[in-house]
């Protein structure tokens, strides 16, 4: 019939448009930057279509020298230079990837020098004294020199960033005289290797030197010039940037001669293309549930092991009934912690310390480990007055239900399976929490208004988690727990003890290292008794990589593992 | 001839006006703040003082009233500002990304069109028989399908288990091609996508046709056509379907304005460089600018594809015109 004829007519030409447009010859659509990817079979016997495969090589000989490695990273890095960098991973890491700092954390996450041949401070640690190398060029062939080094702190410390004019708080003085450079600093400062020094990118003084008014200018990527191991040569917003090695490297050139780093709009994405052979390494970390399939699958291998970032739960301190520590030790209490581990993380992760430190920091206090007793718990709320006069199974305070909202944001869903859990376990001690999913803007305004803590705050029960830096910087907990809100300014709960109050301040300046562990020892204790929040766990970093394309991946705590040592050649990594 | 008069225009404007000021509003009326977009990443770390300088900059601090007139002078000028999260000229953006979008969901509204009218038409000419119900049950069935989970689906099998499409981007990343290589390059990186978009418009399309066909079928002139003795082609062709063309034709028209904003999910599912994941990303930054520049271009789109509809609608169908 005429209807018939017309339907198939039309899924012919439908068809045959889609032949077309796949092409039957991969030859010229495939560019030398995939030839490497070892990918799933191109040959389609029996499918309609005629089709060769659009991105990947029929027979891909891995080349021996040199290596294209295309990364995945989840969000738009804009052009990456230090007043344009978005995130801080991997936007920091890939800015680290063009520049160099005078120090660089090894894989233990210890400084070691990098641009600096070496690095010395005088015994109250007011003042750093830096040898610098004579053998770096920057990306346009001029030498680095010392002059460089100091134009670029002073013009942090000039030019705001947030990040490294932060860092450089606090610095009185710097002078340079040939290579070697000298600052001395307000107050003596324990972790400025690790803060500043191993933080902050060196920038060139002769492109900089006319740039005024940084923060309101738009970038173009020629100003990205650094003395890094790759330098940015392409940039297509929201698609991918490309790096080329820096050939004159001072600690030789990456064996990976170019770095396509893809924008993905989510990790769905990014797992698809690096099953399909289309990415070679994922930047972001992998949800528990993906790492067993994507290590089942043959060229593709796992780099794992225990991160920084922190899942908590935070509560407003200043307000009834969390005021009371007996409600937050009995919370603290009442919650499973190896539970949320093997259930959410399916193991992956490490039980949360009350004393906020990582157990796998050699500063860790193994006294305050977490104690789940539900009936310890229970007893303490029962014996503070809390009691559940009408049989609900949730008890009351000042009259009213211990009842209370847990807000949470959507887009994390392990933080969502968290907030689930910890509701139920809370719901066994007579405290209902019921869980609100959020927006992450609205969930970050509420926690934290304006980014500021004397906007108070705005929520009774809330997830929360830290970024690896955060936990890092353990000389710098102060910034967390204390009450002057100058100092604590990431106090979110609003929390105030005397004693921690004054044993972190000190923490802050204190130059002997026996005594600086003494302090550390101490606060742990202080934090666990008095619960500021609740230290649920430190998830561990997983990331998936294609060893048939490079393998050499260094896995750094904090830092995943596309990071600047990782694109070494393994011979020069500290 | 005009068969709009200054009414219908001023109802037009109006419309627009109402649009305007909502896209202005709204942004504003969530929780939440652009201070981190502005400030980057390490806003947490920066002083009040510096929080403040961020805010004033982009003038964020002046009062509502002076806000809404910067934001009337711009849409009249056409100068969008720049995006808070990257600085750069909005119009530039939307210039790169409305392309994109335009790709995918204009071709899929083409294929959705033949696909569903032929599909439609079919259907209703052999009503009640088995290939209609087949295929009314199949094309609801595909309707109630969730977008995104059938774009992972696609991708699953076409790209990672099969490796025939690319699983992501519009082009191939990093790889230089020219000429007629580029355009192959972004048609297969297209297919997927478009695919994906089509299935799930054809439905609505075919219901539409169906049913406009079956309300024709049931006229007397196509009685009297028959027992003039016109093959079932020219009857079909010619009485029938030009008849039922026309809501149809309107309701592409409505579909063709939601071209411009409304693939979100399979641009991210597909991670595609369109609009919506502009219109996305800037929502859940609060960058006020692009939002109003891409609630803009929406507005605009929807209003001339209403005023299409209005327009074509009385030559497709003279009974409905305005004597």
């Amino acid at each position: 019939m005429a209807s018939k004829r017309t339907v198939l007519s039309i899924l012919v030409i439908v068809l045959a448009l889609v032949a077309a447009a796949c092409g039957s010859d991969s030859s010229d659509t495939t560019t030398t930057t995939e030839a490497e990817g070892t990918t799933q079979a191109t040959t389609s016997e029996g499918t309609t279509a005629t089709t060769g495969a659009a991105t990947t090589a029929t027979t891909a000989e891995v080349a021996p020298d040199p290596v294209t490695v295309r990364a995945a990273i989840t969000d738009d890095e804009d052009t990456i230079n230090p007043y344009t960098y978005i995130s801080g991973f991997p936007g920091w890491n890939l800015l680290m990837m063009q520049y160099d700092s005078i120090m660089q954390i090894d894989s233990d996450g210890i400084p070691q020098p990098w641009l600096a041949e070496s690095v010395t401070a005088n015994a109250d640690l007011t003042e750093y004294v830096i040898v610098l190398r004579d053998d770096v060029v920057w990306h346009d062939g001029v030498p680095l020199t010392a002059d460089d080094v100091k134009f670029a702190y002073d013009y942090f410390i000039e030019w705001a960033t947030g990040r490294f004019s932060r860092d450089l708080r606090g610095v009185e003085s710097i002078t340079v005289d040939g290579s070697t450079i000298t600052i001395a600093l307000a107050e003596p400062s324990p972790a400025f290797d690790l803060v500043a020094l191993a933080d902050i990118p060196i920038i060139p003084q002769h492109v900089w030197q006319d740039i005024e008014t940084p923060g309101e200018i738009a970038f173009d990527i020629a100003t990205n010039v650094g003395s890094g191991p790759f330098k940015l040569v392409d940039y297509t917003v929201d698609q991918f940037y490309r790096f080329e090695a820096h050939a004159d490297y001072f600690l030789g050139a990456s064996p990976v001669s170019e770095l396509v780093v893809v924008v993905f709009a989510d990790d769905a994405g990014t797992n698809a293309a690096i099953r399909s052979g289309e990415v070679d390494v994922v930047f972001e970390r992998l949800s528990p549930e993906q790492v067993g399939l994507l290590d089942a699958q043959d060229p593709l291998d796992i780099s794992q092991g225990p991160e920084f970032t922190t899942q908590m739960v935070n509560f407003d301190v200043t307000k009834r009934p969390f005021d009371d520590l007996a409600v937050r030790q009995a919370m603290s209490m009442g919650i499973d912690r190896q539970d949320l581990v093997d259930t959410v993380y399916l193991g992956s992760a490490t039980v949360g310390s009350p004393g906020w430190v990582h157990p796998g920091k050699p500063v860790y206090n193994p006294a305050v480990a977490p104690t789940f007793d539900l009936a310890g718990a229970n007893a303490l709320l029962e014996d503070a007055g809390y009691t559940d006069s009408d049989g609900d199974g949730i008890r009351e305070f000042d009259g009213q239900p211990m009842s209370f909202e847990m807000i949470v944001n959507s887009s994390d869903s392990l933080r969502l399976r968290l907030a689930e859990l910890v509701s139920e376990m809370l719901g066994n001690i007579g405290i209902e929490a019921t869980v609100a999913s959020v927006e992450t803007s609205t969930w970050e305004e509420a926690v934290w208004p304006g980014f500021d803590i004397g906007n108070g705050r705005n929520y009774e029960l809330a997830m929360w988690g830290w970024s690896a830096p955060v936990q890092a910087n353990t000389i710098r907990a102060a910034q967390l727990f204390h009450s002057d809100p100058g100092i604590g300014f990431l106090n979110l709960t609003g929390f105030a003890h005397e004693d921690v109050d004054s044993v972190s301040a000190q923490l802050q300046t204190e130059a002997d290292p026996a005594t600086s562990d003494q302090l550390v020892s101490d606060l742990q204790v202080l934090l666990a008794d008095n619960v500021p929040f609740i230290m649920l766990a430190y998830p561990d970093g997983a990331y998936v990589y294609n060893s048939d394309v490079y393998a050499d991946w260094e896995f750094i705590a904090g830092q995943g593992i596309v990071n600047k040592l990782s694109l070494l050649p393994v011979s020069a990594r500290p | 001839m005009r068969r709009f008069g200054g009414r219908r225009l001023g109802q037009y404007v109006l419309v627009f006006a109402v649009a305007v000021t909502l896209n202005f509003l709204l942004p504003r009326l969530m929780p939440g703040n652009p201070l981190a977009l502005l400030a980057g990443v390490d806003v947490g770390l920066m002083s009040a003082e510096e929080r403040a300088e961020v805010i004033e900059a982009v003038g964020l601090n002046e009062p509502i009233i002076s806000q809404y007139i910067d934001y009337w002078k711009s849409v009249v000028t056409g100068d969008f500002g720049f995006s808070y999260r990257s600085g750069r000229s909005i119009s530039e953006m939307i210039g790169e990304r409305l392309p994109w979008t335009l790709l995918i969901t204009g071709a899929a509204l083409v294929v959705s069109a033949v696909v569903g009218i032929v599909t439609g038409a079919f259907s209703a000419w052999r009503r009640g028989k088995k290939s209609d119900l087949t295929l009314l049950t199949g094309m609801i069935s595909l309707e109630s399908l969730p977008s995104f989970w059938l774009g992972m689906l696609l991708i699953s099998i076409f790209s990672v288990q099969l490796g025939l499409f690319p699983s992501f981007g519009a082009v191939t990343p990093a790889s230089d091609l020219v000429g007629w290589s580029h355009v192959r390059d972004i048609a297969e990186h297209a297919v997927l996508p478009i695919v994906t978009l089509s299935a799930l418009s054809i439905p609505g399309v075919y219901l539409t046709m169906r049913y406009s066909m079956l309300e024709v079928l049931g006229e007397d002139f196509i009685r009297t056509a028959r027992a003039k003795g016109a093959s079932e082609t020219r009857v079909l062709f010619g009485h029938v379907a030009r008849n039922a063309m026309a809501p149809v034709v309107t309701f592409l028209a409505i579909r063709f304005a939601f071209a411009f904003g409304g693939s979100v999910i399979i641009e991210t599912v597909f991670s595609y460089p369109g609009l919506g994941r502009l219109i996305f990303e800037a929502v859940s930054g609060r960058d006020y600018p692009v939002m109003q520049a891409a609630f803009l271009v929406i507005t605009v789109a929807v209003l001339l594809a209403n005023l299409l509809a209005d327009v074509m609608y009385p030559i497709l169908d003279p009974r409905s015109a305005e004597t």
